[in-house]
């Protein structure tokens, strides 16, 4: 809302110097957009109507610099009905004020067009600028009908009927319906309730006799058929929020003095006012215990008494508070809260002492996935990753690899293509910031993410997700390698021991956005917790991509960070022993665990595979895998052919079991 | 050749040996003295064979005696200015050998840094949906359908309601805030209630310098016999200090959200100019930080809490805003871009 301060001033005796004006509307809830010259843009809350206007901000400038305020100058209420009926068929109109006044149109005078100007408004003739001009001083819109265009005696105000048209005064071509309301003459719609005039009725060079509407619609109906009809007025920005329902005839003697102060026409007839059900002011009581504990500050009777009076409300004191009703105008206005909202800003929120909540309960504890996400962020750092957050609306095209169509949850008013659908996996948008990165020079990328992930079927699950590329690092001393499957697969296992998760891998088959041979879903027990791999399409990338997410909620239930109790430390030294087996290359390691586990006896305490060879020596197809095992007793130390037995009796397994034999036999 | 030339001689030794400060001028001092082709001694020796015996003898011996005494004293020397030895140290001006740092984002760095502020007060941290239902995202919060608040935060709603949730809603929009966390801890708690409610948030927003589809905000609600405006005022005022830092200056100015009354907004002084006016908070001396205010009764009355015995305050703070002032960016979008060359240069 623009405002003129000198406009401002006819009303209030505000300062003259505009800064310390719109400080002080500022500090009681008008903050301040910007000021240019003698105009001060205020934002006006949406709550606010009433301040859409000069003369509703001066009320509040009325009480904030104390003092008084003075109305706009108002014609008498002339004598008698306007030569035009009014009928209203629809509750949407509240009332419907109708005046009729012989006019000559011509241009405004220079300060009412500077004024309009001001305010943001483009001047047009004498006779649309005093509607404009009553519309901003006092918040209530108006319109003009050229009589001479309107047919029959009469102004209905009456829902439109399917399909009927109107050519607004914009020039657009308005295709109407029943959700709309409307005002019509004998034959047709002249205008939009609330929203705008019909062009053919439009006041011009021409017309001689006007028809001037002053009305209140029901916020919800205009607010619905602008938004409807894509067309948002200055006019249909005060009905929605709630126009003034006591305001329309003041509106039009207020029109009938401006038509006389440039000698643009005088009014013919009286005043016809259709005003089915007249308001009844709201009454509330305000409690001073209440005011005093919902602001921590008492605020002297005399004060409460001053404020409320002066911003409109009736204010009769009781033994415990006030009896207050509620002008028209504030329509905002309803429960005693409200009341106090009134009386504290313009109080002063910079008034009220600065006091702490005392505890008056023990604290609970927080959500377990904040320290969990803590722990995450921290341990992948450390591990060399660095932290990202990327949308969770991406491409379909991006997202349709990781989910069937159907599982997807898509937005029905994206913004774009590029934001249409919420992502089932990090990965994608992982990947798109890792191609950023190296379109700007940076080989290595090692991204990570914690967020939401979404699907019909699951809803929506916390996840982990990472995308790693390039090297593992360069350093003086040698190639530390480039990025591969067991760098993700090490990733995971440095979450899982991190939280105190079992996590393992089972083959990845389904996972269709992981090249094959290189992939793998993560399971905790019999339950999927996420997936590791290669990702299979990356035409931005020359190198190998690895990726992986993990669900952090099914890592959660698993999770054991914090409950681990400590075993007693081994008192009794273990013995070592390594071998190196031949066996077939396809042979996953962890079957080969497996049987060493089953053939071994109870004081196997480990085994750890530390190395793997191809090539000379070894025949094709077939790898040597070398495993360290570790063996100890709790109660003795174990003797050498103890050890020895256990170990013949693993090779023994192992060969029968895989055609194992040792290296070197 | 007599004994005496050999001790002048020896004086020169001497004089060239105390002169020499460095190794060069050391080998210089073998070279003019031992030196095979050109050293005064080994003049001398070589000129023995014209002596006659006797003297050959006596002479070749001091020479040879001469000669040892040099080879000592220059050895002596020579281990003295350090000659090099064979190298056993490293290179400790080498970069070391260790993993790469990564460092957490900027917007969890604040996030965090508010989550601790509050934490220290003794409030907890939550959680909750981010596709979320009409009741928890406007309705319970004093925004009814047709509310023009609605059009203060522009929505993206799902193409189908997801399938419906224990207690019979289904999600249909992405949450436009975090105040919906409100409702759901307030309809599954008794007070008093003291908490902070973290996550990302969406508006139907254009993507750019100022503007972002998709933000993080954190949600605060605390509720109790008898919180005040001045309860929100200290708190707010407490978390402006520990952030920004000691003195700051703050102020609440009265707004209006639908479930908070009074409203507020909480401004800080700038931290560009220090409240004397520049562009960046548009020479008004300060920057809007946050949204907040008194519960609105309204709202108690959606979750079953009895407005008559219990007040309460609210916040909600946008974490991008206060990131853009904390690292003196720009451009929201830098938030979102994952560059490493800007996320690099934050500390871990």
């Amino acid at each position: 809302m623009r405002v003129l301060v000198s406009w401002l001033r006819e009303f209030v005796e505000a300062p003259a110097d505009v800064a310390s004006v719109a400080e002080a509307l500022a500090s009681c809830g008008f903050a301040v957009d910007g000021i240019e010259g003698d105009v001060v843009d205020f934002d006006v809350t949406a709550n606010r109507p009433d301040a859409l206007s000069v003369y509703g901000l001066a009320r509040e400038a009325s009480v904030a610099f104390r003092r008084p305020l003075r109305p706009p100058t108002l014609a008498p209420a002339p004598a008698g009905t306007a030569p035009m009926r009014v009928s209203i068929a629809d509750s949407g109109c509240g009332r419907y004020a109708l005046a009729v006044a012989d006019v000559q149109v011509g241009p405004s005078p220079a300060w009412l067009a500077e004024r309009l100007t001001a305010a943001g408004v483009r001047p047009i003739n004498n006779i649309v600028d005093i509607t404009n001009y009553v519309m901003i001083e006092m918040g209530q819109p108006m319109h003009a009908f050229d009589m001479a265009k309107l047919a029959g005696p009469e102004l209905r105000v009456r829902r439109a009927r399917a399909d009927e048209t109107l050519t607004t005064l914009d020039g657009h071509d308005r295709t109407l319906d029943e959700s709309m309301l409307v005002i019509a003459d004998r034959d047709r719609p002249v205008a939009i309730a609330g929203v705008m005039g019909g062009a053919t009725s439009e006041v011009s060079a021409t017309t001689t006799r006007v028809a001037f509407e002053s009305a209140w619609f029901r916020p919800s109906l205009v607010r619905t058929t602008s938004k409807r009809l894509g067309l948002k007025t200055e006019a249909s920005a005060r009905f929605e929020r709630g126009a003034d329902i006591s305001a329309p005839v003041a509106a039009l003697r207020r029109a009938i003095a401006l038509l006389a102060e440039i000698g643009a026409g005088q009014v013919t007839g009286g005043i016809t006012d259709v005003y089915p059900r007249p308001a009844v002011a709201p009454s509330i009581v305000l409690r001073r215990s209440r005011l005093a504990k919902l602001l921590g500050t008492t605020v002297p009777d005399a004060d409460v008494e001053r404020i409320l009076s002066g911003l409109g409300f009736g204010v009769t004191p009781q033994a415990d508070g006030w009896q207050v009703t509620v002008p028209s105008f504030r329509v905002d206005v309803s429960r005693e809260v409200d009341l106090c909202e009134e009386v504290g800003r313009h109080w002063g929120f910079d008034r009220i002492p600065a006091t702490l909540p005392p505890p008056s309960a023990a604290p609970r504890p927080s959500a377990p996935a904040v320290a969990q996400a803590r722990l995450l962020r921290r341990l992948l750092c450390g591990a060399g990753l660095q932290e990202a957050v990327t949308f969770t609306f991406i491409d379909a095209r991006a997202a349709a690899p990781y989910a069937p169509e159907n599982d997807l949850v898509t937005i029905a008013n994206p913004l774009s293509e590029k934001f249409a659908v919420m992502r089932p996996s990090i990965a994608p948008g992982l990947y798109e910031s890792l191609v950023y990165n190296r379109n700007r020079q940076a080989a290595d990328v090692r991204l990570f993410e914690i967020g939401s992930t979404f699907s019909r079927s699951r809803g929506e699950r916390r996840a982990l997700g990472w995308v790693q590329t390039g090297s593992r690092g360069t350093h003086w001393s040698g190639s530390l390698g480039a990025v591969e499957f067991t760098d993700a697969k090490g990733l995971a296992e440095l979450v899982a021991e991190a939280v105190g998760a079992p996590v393992d891998v089972a083959p990845g088959d389904d996972l269709g956005w992981l090249r094959p041979g290189e992939r793998a879903v993560l399971t905790i027990g019999s339950e999927r917790a996420g997936w590791i791999g290669r990702l299979a399409v990356t035409p931005d990338v020359d190198a190998p991509v690895y990726a992986g997410e993990i669900d952090l909620d099914v890592l959660a239930l698993a999770s054991t960070a914090g409950l681990r109790p400590i075993q007693p430390l081994p008192r009794f030294p273990s013995a070592v022993r390594d071998l190196s087996i031949i066996v077939d290359e396809r042979l996953p390691a962890a079957e080969l665990r497996g049987t060493i586990r089953s053939s071994a006896p109870s004081t196997l305490v480990s085994v750890r595979e530390f190395d793997r060879y191809k090539g000379k020596g070894i025949e094709p197809g077939q790898v040597s895998l070398s495993v360290r095992l570790t063996f100890r007793h709790p109660d003795r130390t174990l003797t050498d052919t103890e050890v020895q037995q256990a170990v013949d009796g693993i090779v023994e397994a192992l060969q029968r079991a895989h055609g194992a034999r040792l290296r070197g036999r | 050749m007599s004994v005496s030339d050999l001790s002048t001689l020896q004086a020169e030794f001497d004089e060239a040996l105390s002169q020499a400060q460095s190794a060069a001028d050391l080998k210089a001092v073998r070279d003019r003295f031992l030196g095979r082709k050109s050293g005064r001694l080994t003049a001398l020796l070589k000129t023995l064979g014209s002596l006659p015996p006797d003297e050959r003898r006596t002479v070749g011996a001091a020479v040879n005696a001469l000669k040892q005494t040099f080879e000592a004293r220059l050895a002596e020397r020579e281990a003295a200015v350090g000659s090099p030895a064979p190298f056993e140290g490293v290179d400790i001006t080498l970069p070391g050998r260790r993993p790469a740092l990564g460092r957490r984002h900027p917007l969890t760095q604040v996030r965090e840094r508010i989550e601790d502020i509050f934490a220290g007060m003794g409030y907890q941290i939550i959680e909750g949906p981010e596709l979320e239902d009409d009741w928890h995202n406007f309705e319970a919060l004093n925004m009814p359908a047709e509310h023009p608040a609605r059009d203060m935060q522009d929505t993206l709603y799902l193409s189908a309601p997801m399938p419906a949730d224990a207690s019979g809603r289904r999600a249909s929009l992405l949450r436009t805030h975090t105040s919906g966390m409100q409702i759901r801890y307030m309809e599954a708690h008794e007070p008093p209630v003291r908490l902070i409610a973290p996550g990302r948030v969406y508006r139907r927003d254009n993507f750019d310098a100022t503007h972002t589809p998709m933000f993080t905000q954190v949600e605060g609600l605390v509720v109790d016999r008898d919180i005040s405006l001045g309860d929100l005022k200290g708190t707010l005022q407490v978390f402006a200090e520990q952030f920004f830092g000691a003195g700051v200056a703050t102020r609440l100015r009265p707004s209006f959200f639908p479930y908070t009354e009074p409203s507020a907004e909480l401004d800080v002084e700038c931290q560009g100019c220090g409240g004397r006016g520049c562009p960046l908070c548009k020479y008004t001396g300060w920057i809007e930080v946050l949204g907040c205010g008194m519960v609105h009764p309204a709202v108690f009355e959606a979750v079953g809490y009895d407005p008559e015995q219990y007040t309460g305050f609210a916040f909600g703070v946008g974490i991008e805003r206060l990131a853009l002032r904390l690292y003196g960016v720009d451009d929201i979008r830098m938030f979102y871009e994952n560059d490493l060359r800007f996320l690099e240069q934050l500390a871990p």
